[in-house]
């Protein structure tokens, strides 16, 4: 592939992760030459560590390796849109910014918004199932991502799904690869499912004393007959972060399409949530979406640690206010943001002068305790390696992760792609 | 072909009612020919035991068993599915999920339900209807299928254009995997650690191993839904009004078309008030809320109209609403008027290429010297060819098999599947290198492999094979018991 798309040395720098320098980075520039990256760093033993955008390298266990990074980055192309069937289909190293201008060009759009899509590719974006405040009502990576080619530890190109919105031909391989953290294959094209571009879309914030009231309020919205696209939840901290006016904890709720439907749930939402007349529904600026998922993350720069929490949706406030009084008392600050109808809360947490790692494992935790106490899981999203020494990264999977070690042993055999960084060892 | 020597079978006999009771056994060869095919009549294949569990540890049970006298064994809910899924196709048991049909839980703040595999799909949506929610994938046989079978298949319906198939359904399920142990995949919420379990076990065709339990979404019941009928002279102007639907923004709830074959045969059985002179009309189904209904119904007419249209009209009130469904949904019924047998295929292609397409099948039909009537999910592709024939006339149920594969094959060529919600089953287990490389069917054999390392779960099914072991083609179709009792329709 050339001198120039082989990186090594102190080219490296922007591929390190928490300090650790890979062996080399490559950048192909077809199928055939992820192949050949592939099957020479399998026959010497290397890890492969597949890099889009860089958003979620260091999510996860460190590669127990050094490793070879495989960049993606030349793979940048929309292979193929066609408005009248509503897909495209992408290659994995085209940022979510550029596929979006696209497509927005032919008057559609793809319904994901993850953090940061000017670096984020498509192909990280479902490798490390990202997803933003919209997953609401279009759901996540999961439910529009209909087809994909990956090329797997062995160097084997496999295709699964299709190009078709609707299909149940074998097994549904695109699920099994979406969240994968590039542990089964590198993903090299994604085919998804787009929407036509709606003729009108708001977001509007309703602000709350506290944080109890907010979730109350996002409740009832959930079970109004409102059909947000966004439904999320800010605590005082991350409400400030968004740079919202002065004031606490915020609902912050997006509607789409027909201005009628817009016009009439922005003025119904006023009544669901238990405004007076006088309540004060504001609108945001567009460009707000693009924050909405970063808002925890916003509070501190840089936080003390990063955690991903699913919980059952109608605890959502409660998890956030535990949580945040569980740092309280081991004297941390932390910001609280969620995505309240489908129950994804991010969490950071900061602390003043010079931080213990054992003290933030400690927290994290908590936290974790708190999200099984609603019924869920927490993911620390990201951590300096002093804190993952302390704590797992991953939640536990429980008994289903004997399967998922069987899955990784029977597609992964050599145990090439991303050895170590995911759940139960894989 | 049954797999156990008859000097077995007591004893096998007398183990099973050991776990599931007297009742709950059946080996009367009189009594498994009702298990011997699925609403795919084509396909049969006989079973040694068909057992009743009621729990999971029933069913556990059950599968240690087999493990332990080496006996393949396969789930079955009603037994609607299209494809020979649920077929015990190298004999063995049959483990009916029927007796399992309760709903465990719902729970409407977080909208999840946790039901039994063989609760029937309508009585789901019966059950949380009061409190204003409804399960959302509808396919057309859900009077009679059951959600543990909608698993099986991913099964789709006229809804799932805008609310997607049963896996944007399913957060969760506990399993019974192929060695015997019980396992949950996923859980109650959206997220959880490691591989997407739930995601790739839905539509697995019952070869992963056997769900007991299941956690649903259920959504809020739309405020207002609002049903237009366009008629057209030409079929390629109905498919242009597809595009062009989309083209002005939006998404219906579904899009269907019925093509004039069909409209005569509906309106001779049922007079649902479809102009039987038209090429092919369409159903345009939008829901959500009351504000805007109108504007978006007035644009959809319009995309009609612009499209070539003859007709477009929007139903007053509920009845007539009902009335164009009933046209629609009825379809399959009507075919007995003019044809004593037909098969249903079901392919998908993208839906820019359903001129084209339409043609291509009708002109692979006729020169088999048969006729073919379609009516389709044309908002997402998903096509459904029925191929009519009289099953006594000698060798025409070989060429409508013949027109099936060429079918299949078109569906291919144009960038589509073989099968948009009925599954691969036995039927289509040879077609699958049509559109997966031998590469990409190595990988997902490895998949099954860590599932169900035996093969004793769901054998012949999914992936191409030496022989397929149903025996295609040597037997008359006849309608299925449910079909005749007009409880559910094929498509």
């Amino acid at each position: 592939m050339g001198p120039a798309n082989v990186l090594t040395g102190v080219e490296l720098s922007p591929y390190a992760v928490e300090g650790r320098t890979p062996e080399a980075a490559v950048f192909p520039g077809s199928v055939d030459e992820v192949r050949a990256v592939i099957e020479l760093a399998a026959a010497a033993s290397v890890p492969v560590v597949a890099w889009g955008g860089g958003t979620a390298a260091a999510v996860g266990t460190p590669v127990s390796r050094g490793g070879l990074v495989l960049g993606l980055a030349r793979l940048n192309r929309l292979v193929e849109h066609e408005p009248g069937d509503l897909t495209a289909t992408v290659e994995a190293g085209m940022t979510m910014a550029a596929l979006e201008a696209a497509l927005r060009a032919r008057g559609q759009w793809l319904s994901l918004d993850p953090p940061e899509p000017e670096r984020a590719t498509v192909g990280g974006v479902v490798a490390a199932n990202a997803s933003g405040s919209r997953r609401h009502l279009y759901g996540a990576a999961r439910d529009l991502v209909i087809g994909l080619t990956a090329v797997t530890g062995e160097g084997a190109v496999v295709r699964g799904g299709g190009k078709v919105v609707k299909n149940v031909a074998g097994y549904d391989l695109p699920k099994l690869f979406v969240g994968s953290f590039g542990t089964l294959g590198v993903i090299v094209d994604v085919t998804v499912k787009l929407r036509p571009l709606p003729d009108c879309e708001r977001l509007v914030a309703v602000r709350f004393e506290r944080l109890k009231d907010a979730g109350v309020a996002a409740r009832a919205v959930m079970g109004s007959d409102l059909i947000p696209t966004a439904l999320d939840l800010a605590d005082a901290e991350a409400a400030r972060a968004l740079g919202l006016a002065p004031g606490g904890p915020a609902l912050l709720v997006g509607f789409d399409g027909v201005v009628e439907q817009v016009d009439w749930q922005c003025a119904e939402l006023g009544r669901v949530v238990g405004l007076g007349g006088g309540g004060r529904v504001e609108i945001l600026q567009p460009p707000m979406w693009g924050r909405l998922p970063l808002a925890a993350r916003l509070a501190f720069d840089p936080p003390a640690a990063v955690m991903r929490l699913s919980v059952l949706p109608a605890q959502v406030s409660e998890v956030m206010e535990q949580g945040a009084e569980a740092a309280r008392a081991r004297g941390f600050a932390s910001a609280w943001s969620a995505h309240a109808g489908v129950g994804v809360v991010t969490a950071t947490i900061h602390g003043a002068g010079r931080i213990e790692p054992a003290d933030v494992a400690v927290v994290l935790s908590e936290w974790r305790g708190v999200a099984r106490g609603a019924g869920g899981h927490a993911t620390i999203e990201w951590a300096p390696l002093a804190v993952k020494a302390e704590i797992p990264v991953w939640d536990d999977p429980g008994p289903a992760a004997r399967i998922m070690q069987r899955i990784k042993a029977h597609l992964d055999p050599g145990n090439v792609l991303n050895p170590g960084r995911f759940v139960a060892g894989i | 072909m049954a797999a156990v020597p008859e000097s077995r079978k007591p004893d096998l006999r007398r183990q099973l009612e050991a776990i599931v009771g007297r009742g709950g056994v059946l080996s009367d060869p009189a009594e498994l020919l009702v298990y011997e095919s699925d609403g795919l009549t084509l396909f049969r294949a006989l079973a040694d035991f068909v057992v009743f569990p009621t729990s999971a540890e029933q069913v556990a049970e059950v599968v240690r068993l087999a493990n332990r006298e080496d006996l393949p064994f396969v789930a079955r809910g009603a037994g609607t599915g299209l494809s020979g899924g649920c077929l015990p196709a190298e004999g063995g048991l049959v483990i009916s999920l029927m007796r399992m049909n309760r709903v465990l839980e719902v729970d409407y703040e977080n909208q999840i339900a946790v039901v039994e595999p063989g609760l029937v799909n309508l009585h789901l949506s019966w059950a949380v209807g009061p409190q204003g929610y409804y399960y959302a994938p509808d396919p057309s046989s859900q009077q009679a299928c059951t959600i543990g079978g909608n698993i099986a298949n991913n099964s789709g319906g006229p809804h799932t254009l805008k609310y997607g198939v049963t896996v944007n359904h399913v957060l969760g399920l506990e399993v019974v995997l192929p060695d015997g142990e019980i396992v949950w995949l996923g859980g109650r919420t959206r997220e959880t650690p490691g591989y997407d379990l739930p995601g790739i076990f839905v539509g697995s065709e019952g070869t992963f191993g056997i769900a007991t339990k299941i956690v649903v979404r259920i959504l809020r019941k739309p405020q207002a839904v609002k049903t237009v009928l366009a008629v057209f002279d030409e079929v390629a102007h109905a498919s242009a009004a597809v595009s062009e639907i989309i083209a002005r923004g939006l998404v219906p709830a579904a899009v269907e078309m019925i093509d004039q074959l069909t409209i005569a045969a509906v309106e001779d059985a049922f007079g649902c008030g479809y102009p039987r002179d038209a090429a092919a009309a369409l159903l345009v189904e939008l829901d959500g809320l009351a504000a805007g209904m109108e504007a978006q119904a007035e644009r959809i007419v319009a995309a009609c109209r612009d499209s070539g249209a003859r007709e477009v009209r929007t139903a007053r009130d509920e009845a007539e609403r009902q009335l164009l469904w009933k046209g629609r949904k009825s379809a399959f019924g009507a075919y007995g008027r003019v044809s004593p047998a037909y098969m249903v295929m079901d392919g998908v292609i993208p839906r820019t290429k359903l001129p084209y397409v339409l043609d291509r099948v009708n002109a692979i039909v006729a020169a088999h010297g048969l006729r073919v009537g379609n009516v389709f999910h044309a908002g997402d592709g998903n096509l459904h060819p029925n191929i009519l024939y009289d099953p006594r006339r000698p060798g025409e149920e070989a060429r409508v098999v013949a027109a099936g594969a060429e079918i299949m094959k078109l569906c291919a060529e144009v960038g589509g599947s073989i099968s948009g919600e009925h599954g691969i089953g036995l039927e289509k287990a040879d077609f699958m290198p049509f559109i997966f490389s031998a590469a990409d069917l190595r990988f997902m054999q490895r998949l099954k492999d860590a599932f169900n390392p035996e093969g004793r779960c769901n054998p012949g099914k999914v992936f191409p094979t030496r022989k397929s072991c149903g025996e295609a083609g040597a037997v008359a179709y006849r309608p299925h018991p449910i079909e005749e009792k007009g409880l559910a329709q094929r498509f």
